[in-house]
């Protein structure tokens, strides 16, 4: 009885949309898709999968998405700046 | 000439299974070709991120109807999302601001990588059916 309670409220929170605030915070979303493309496009590299040097692998990718998004981020904010 | 074509046949066929099997699963076509571990690593990876998507912008976001260009990268994950987009035409789950955005966003960035995938695991297998020749 429980378990179909639970099955069931955990289906039905696929059908409605959670709240999300426009505020800087969300901006931390990006942080699970870049660890799902780190993890994804390291999967497709790698030549054997072992769980502590494939971990330390998707660091790189993970991290320069991070830094790029920022330098990005950052030079669009200066143009803006300058233009208006 | 003719031997070289019935050779390639099977080789384009199982190209085509492997393929077949990368989109109906995530992960499919690395566990046809025995690489366990990466089908268990693409596939975690690509569900969860679609699931993230759906709980936070609900099925609303696979939308056939009024976003179809965010549909066709959706329907990379697998022809499963058909099911969803067809529930989620009626139009009974609306969705709109940032959870809508995010949402887009994460399904369909799972399809793309699940598209990576699949061209990879199609060229491994081609990789493996040469080696097998030679």
């Amino acid at each position: 009885m429980h378990v179909d309670i639970l099955f069931c409220s955990l289906l039905a929170s696929f059908t409605s949309p959670e709240s999300v605030a426009v505020a800087p915070l969300s901006f931390l979303w990006m942080l699970p898709l870049a660890a799902a493309i780190a993890v994804v496009y390291k999967a497709t590299k790698f030549k054997s999968i072992a769980p502590l040097a494939f971990t330390k692998a998707c660091l790189g990718p993970f991290a320069s998405i991070i830094v790029f998004s920022i330098v990005v981020a950052a030079a669009l904010y200066i143009i803006t700046y300058f233009i208006t | 000439m003719n031997k070289g074509n019935e050779q390639s046949k099977p080789k384009t066929a199982f190209l085509f299974v492997v393929a077949l099997s990368a989109w109906m699963i995530p992960g499919g076509g690395y566990y046809l070709l025995g690489e366990k571990k990466r089908a268990t690593v693409v596939f975690a990876a690509i569900v969860l991120t679609f699931c993230i998507g759906i709980y936070v912008g609900s099925i609303g976001v696979i939308d056939p109807v009024g976003a179809v260009h965010w549909y066709l990268a959706q329907m990379l994950n697998s022809p499963l999302v058909a099911v969803l987009g067809y529930v989620s035409a009626s139009g009974a789950y609306p969705v709109y601001g940032k959870p809508s955005e995010i949402g887009q966003i994460y399904t369909s960035i799972s399809g793309l990588l699940n598209l990576l995938c699949i061209v990879n695991s199609v060229y491994m297998a081609y990789k493996l059916s040469a080696a097998k020749e030679t």
